[in-house]
């Protein structure tokens, strides 16, 4: 997956201003900057929620900056959300074999049961999506993006307001189901632990640009980094 | 659940109801049992767009009246039999609320349900003043021919029969809908309805579902206004006021709209309410708005969720009697 000179203007409010991001096969690419530095935007021109105003987004050599959300996710390219974003009144096993049959999966009710497994949500299947717990909620927000084998996933702050286990957790299960589906991810988070801990690379952003890209030490290396970002944390 | 014991539940349903009309000797009794009758279907019409949309119709009288007016038109042009006009006009009213459906189920919340009241009112408005067509404000008597579908019209508009007809066709509906909802279809338009933008990202189109369960609650609705078409032989501007949408909207709040049936439960209260507190109080709509507050302060899933916690509380209690034995 990449993006080429990705541009993205509120009349004169330049959210992201040439954005060149490209995510290898089976990568784990951080993506960090402060608040407001367009981190959620690039996933939003990146799944089609929000129109370019100039560049292009290639998904497995195909130009699909024309395509909407729904044309991309079955291309291959999901996403979660910054909220918890699933299906409250629907039991987890429907709405996870739901999605994986709208992917065209034709057996389904397998593929969801291997997915919800894989992220421990297995003894949950038919709870009620809204009594669960909220890192139970994260991980089934992650198995709704995670089904019908996705070659690129663009997760939003998945660790938000998760306690420093279940984020410890989440990050273990994220790196085990990367190798093993081989999935690209495109890994949004505040928690620097997490994203030098299990990214391969990472890309820095401020004010809609990006401002360093490079294996997790190049980038704690750069100063210019250091200055606007990770500070003492690095 | 399966076919065995949706057929077991319909043929008691049924059986009920012939009980009913067996047992229940007063004309009177009968009629406002079938008036009770043809309002939960319209009331579970309208229920329907809230459980699988989760939108709120002040509308839905349109419906309710346009199917009248369109089998009276049909009769009065004598363009086609009444069997045939029946049909044309439930496919009609599928057909045009859908089209609507594909543009006004786009707008969300509060500004929905305005939409729909004011295009509910443009066709009162409409209905009212065209007295060429309709009748205006005095509405247009029903011609309904001596025979409907083989059956002596004098025989159908028996109290019995009527009552009979419209138990049946309650029955009927709620089996059919709870049988398409437990297909996928059902399981598109909860997900739709629970978070529109997360189905869009497990690649549903979103704006289908919708319509089409628009569509569906207008096509109940519709059946529910031909039952009253063939109850009164008389439609009028009434039919399609907004305070009707509204009466059947308490219908589904005080019935709960999370069980199919629950908007049906919540029409037979509203009728025995109006029955036993008229004869005491001329604003007894006052006495009914206090009940309406209470269920929805104490139980806002309505009778229905009610009785389903009762049920799955015994259920439950069974349960663990079994597993301590």
């Amino acid at each position: 997956m990449q993006t080429d000179d990705v541009a993205i203007h509120y009349g004169g409010v330049k959210a992201l201003d040439g954005v060149s991001i490209t995510l290898a096969k089976g990568q784990i690419r951080g993506l960090i900057g402060p608040n407001g530095a367009g981190k959620t935007t690039v996933i939003n021109a990146i799944t089609g929620r929000q129109p370019l105003t100039r560049g292009k987004v290639t998904l497995l050599g195909e130009d699909v900056s024309h395509t909407d959300a729904v044309q991309r996710r079955m291309r291959g390219l999901s996403r979660s959300f910054q909220r918890t974003s699933v299906f409250g009144q629907m039991p987890v096993r429907k709405q996870v074999e739901l999605a994986s049959h709208m992917m065209g999966v034709e057996d389904s009710g397998a593929d969801a049961d291997d997915v919800l497994r894989e992220l421990s949500l297995d003894h949950l299947s038919h709870s009620i999506a809204q009594d669960l717990g909220y890192g139970e909620q994260r991980r089934l927000d992650l198995a709704l993006a995670l089904v019908g084998r996705p070659a690129v996933l663009l997760l939003d702050e998945p660790m938000a307001g998760l306690s420093v286990q279940e984020s410890l957790d989440l990050a273990k299960h994220l790196q085990a189901l990367t190798s093993r589906r081989n999935v690209s991810v495109l890994l949004v988070e505040h928690d620097m632990d997490v994203v030098f801990g299990i990214s391969d690379a990472v890309t820095v952003f401020e004010l809609g640009r990006v401002i360093a890209q490079g294996t997790p030490a190049e980038v704690r290396a750069n100063p210019r980094v250091r200055e606007a970002y990770l500070g003492s944390a690095a | 659940m399966s076919i065995q014991k949706i057929s077991l539940q319909t043929v008691v349903a049924l059986g009920l109801g012939a009980g009913a009309m067996t047992l229940v000797s007063s004309g009177t009794v009968l009629s406002l049992l079938t008036q009770a009758t043809i309002y939960a279907v319209f009331a579970i019409g309208v229920g329907l767009l809230l459980r699988q949309n989760g939108m709120v119709s002040f509308g839905h009288a349109l419906f309710f009246g346009a199917a009248g007016y369109i089998v009276g038109m049909l009769l009065q042009a004598k363009v086609m039999p009444a069997e045939w006009a029946i049909a044309a006009a439930l496919l009609g009213l599928l057909v045009v609320s859908f089209a609507m459906g594909l543009v006004i189920v786009r707008v969300p919340g509060v500004a929905f349900g305005m939409l729909t009241l004011a295009v509910g009112q443009m066709f009162y408005l409409t209905a009212s003043r065209s007295r060429g067509f309709t009748g205006g404000a005095d509405g247009m008597n029903i011609e309904w021919p001596n025979s409907l579908f083989g059956v002596s019209m004098s025989v159908l508009t028996k109290p019995a029969t009527m009552f009979m007809i419209s138990w049946s066709t309650l029955v009927i509906v709620i089996v059919l809908l709870a049988l398409l909802l437990s297909t996928r279809f059902g399981g598109i338009t909860e997900a739709v309805r629970d978070n529109e933008e997360r189905a869009r990202f497990i690649g549903i189109r979103t704006l289908l579902p919708r319509a089409a369960v628009y569509a569906l609650s207008a096509l109940v609705t519709g059946i529910a206004g031909l039952l009253s078409a063939l109850n009164t032989g008389f439609v009028s501007p009434e039919n399609l006021h907004w305070s009707l949408s509204g009466v059947a909207l308490m219908m589904v709040v005080v019935g709960g709209y999370k069980a199919l049936w629950g908007p049906a439960i919540g029409a037979v209260v509203y009728f025995m309410a109006k029955d036993i507190l008229g004869d005491y109080a001329n604003h007894w709509m006052a006495i009914f708005g206090v009940a309406l507050i209470t269920v929805i302060v104490f139980s806002p899933t309505g009778i229905a969720g009610i009785l389903d916690k009762l049920f799955m509380g015994r259920k439950l209690a069974h349960a663990s009697h079994a597993a301590r034995h």
